[in-house]
């Protein structure tokens, strides 16, 4: 059955969004349900569009950066680090390592942060207060280290090109009170990890629903987490010089439905702390950036990481003067909403919400322009977009 | 009399992001109501419906996309009624109205909340942090009975 005639056959459409109950996030999801099975979805994304990657063009790359961190509130760091990361790429700086520990460090307990922050949302669209409440408690614990290095709560600032800020340094101080409160916090962690995974109430209610396959989610490129759920084997981390000399490992399971979902995150918690622990005990000295080089002409440069959502891409290059030109940026939700979509179809209604929540959307970064022609969606040939690249738009 | 004694005991917040990053609203929802900081002891809630709120928290510069739904869901609160702008972009469109490249400043970023709608509590702070969000809608409460 083609899409369209899909949805002419559903009995009733169940829109959900924008503002609901059940999504923090501003997207519009429309349920089309048949006797209580959703036959199809669709999700609208577009009302948040702020055209962040034309405020940046021609500007000053150091200025230009500080706005990637504000693309995203809960990912902020990662989007700072790949934007310095590409252009160190380009133009071939070479980062301290004492740098590159604390901005693993950084990404790490940011990764925790938002998992946490998926956790309790998880837990509270199925209903379960307490857990909610527990998960933000304890992401309240991270939120405090985040504070200690970087004097922030959410946007950090910690990378600058050729390292990291002088006031992000891990002193004597910091390191007795990070040390401290981490080995509080894995015992805590393993804790809720552990009563999650075993607790049979919210396991009964997860288990089976939201199936996504491996087949569905190699074809619709569903990255991160979701992906790794879905039994792909692909985490950036394990690719990435950054992260060579730690051990931890990928969490790879095989249902793909939302319990999979919800205990890979739980998991990827504990493999977090494990990197926070081994960087920490081995944080080598010396210099905390290397501000010796030039700002000259870069072609375009690309660089990948791996977010807690997925991988992201930003890719940009430099004129003469070191203004940032053509800046791109590619965030995992946007390649995660067509399984969203896929993933709740055959269910019952009551767990649609529960599948979109146990994707992690973050919207904030997703939100792209959508062209509309005679109150249509229309989608830009290569070839249209190629000569609007030419005009110079 | 009553009435403002009943009021004082149920002060519904309702949050409305127009489009910021995401991080005051957070701060907002999830910090500001969890265990640690925990409004809801001081009889605060969060609520999502326009028609029982009585604090509107908006969150993020206005947008072209979100100008009519703001004034929409502030004539649908009743009266009384108190605004906050939370955050730097709420404040006064933080970074994505100061900064601009060479095509300038962006063209979806309309103007300030206190444009559109009035204004009553001013949290600044990019993001706002939890303690100012609790100060500010606490400042908020009084102007909320005499009114």
């Amino acid at each position: 059955m083609g899409e369209n005639e899909r949805k002419e056959k559903a009995e009733v459409e169940v829109p959900v969004g924008l503002l609901h109950p059940a999504m923090l996030e501003p997207y519009r999801a429309r349920f089309f349900v048949d006797d209580e099975l959703i036959v199809d979805c669709e999700l609208t994304l577009d009302p948040y569009h702020k055209g962040i990657e034309r405020i940046m063009e021609g500007m000053p790359v150091e200025k230009g950066l500080i706005i990637t961190e504000r693309i995203c509130g809960i990912c902020s760091h990662i989007h700072l680090w790949n934007g310095t990361r590409a252009v160190e790429r380009g133009l071939r700086i070479k980062v301290p390592e004492r740098a590159d520990y604390i901005r693993v460090i950084m990404a790490e307990l940011e990764r925790l942060h938002s998992h946490l922050i998926f956790l309790a949302h998880a837990m509270e669209v199925l209903g379960h207060e307490t857990m909610c409440m527990r998960a933000f408690t304890l992401r309240e614990d991270v939120m405090d280290l985040l504070y200690i290095i970087s004097g922030n709560r959410v946007h950090y600032a910690v990378p600058i090109i050729g390292g990291i800020r002088p006031r992000c340094d891990i002193d004597d101080f910091r390191m007795s009170e990070l040390h401290n409160r981490l080995s509080k916090l894995d015992v805590k962690i393993g804790d809720y990890a552990n009563r999650v995974i075993n607790d049979s109430l919210i396991m009964s209610r997860v288990k089976g629903t939201g199936v996504l396959t491996k087949e569905e989610a190699i074809k619709y490129a569903t990255p991160g987490p979701t992906g790794r759920a879905s039994g792909i084997n692909i985490d950036l981390r394990k690719k990435m010089k950054e992260y060579k000399t730690f051990d931890f490992n990928v969490i790879v399971l095989d249902d793909g439905d939302n319990k999979d979902r919800v205990v890979a995150r739980a998991l990827e918690c504990i493999e977090s702390v494990k990197i926070i622990k081994q960087a920490l005990e081995s944080l080598p000295s010396g210099p905390i950036s290397d501000r010796s080089f030039e700002l000259k002409e870069m072609r375009f440069s690309t660089s990948y990481i791996e977010a807690p959502r997925g991988e992201i891409y930003d890719s940009l290059a430099l004129d003469e003067t070191g203004r940032i030109r053509n800046y791109q940026n590619r965030t995992p939700t946007l390649t995660a909403m067509a399984s969203m979509e896929i993933a709740c179809i055959g269910d019952q209604l009551t767990d649609g919400m529960l599948t979109m929540a146990s994707c992690d959307p973050c919207l904030a970064c997703t939100n792209r322009a959508i062209v509309v022609e005679n109150g249509k969606e229309r989608v830009f040939t290569e070839e249209e977009v190629k000569s609007l690249i030419r005009r110079g738009l | 009399m009553f009435k403002k004694i009943s009021r004082k005991n149920a002060i519904h917040v309702m949050l409305f992001y127009t489009g910021g990053c995401n991080g005051c609203d957070i701060e907002v929802a999830n910090a500001a109501w969890s265990p640690r900081y925990d409004l809801e002891q001081y009889k605060v809630i969060l609520t999502w419906n326009p028609r029982e709120a009585d604090v509107l928290a908006v969150t993020g510069p206005v947008l072209r996309r979100t100008i009519e739904p703001l004034k929409k869901i502030y004539e649908a609160i009743p009266e009384p009624k108190i605004v906050a702008a939370v955050g730097s972009c709420g404040v006064r469109c933080g970074i994505f109205k100061d900064f601009g490249g060479e095509l300038g400043d962006s063209d979806e970023v309309l103007c300030r909340v206190d444009e559109v709608i009035p204004v009553d509590a001013y949290i600044p702070g990019c993001p706002a942090r939890p303690e100012d969000i609790i100060a500010g809608i606490a400042a908020g409460i009084p102007l909320l009975l005499e009114r």
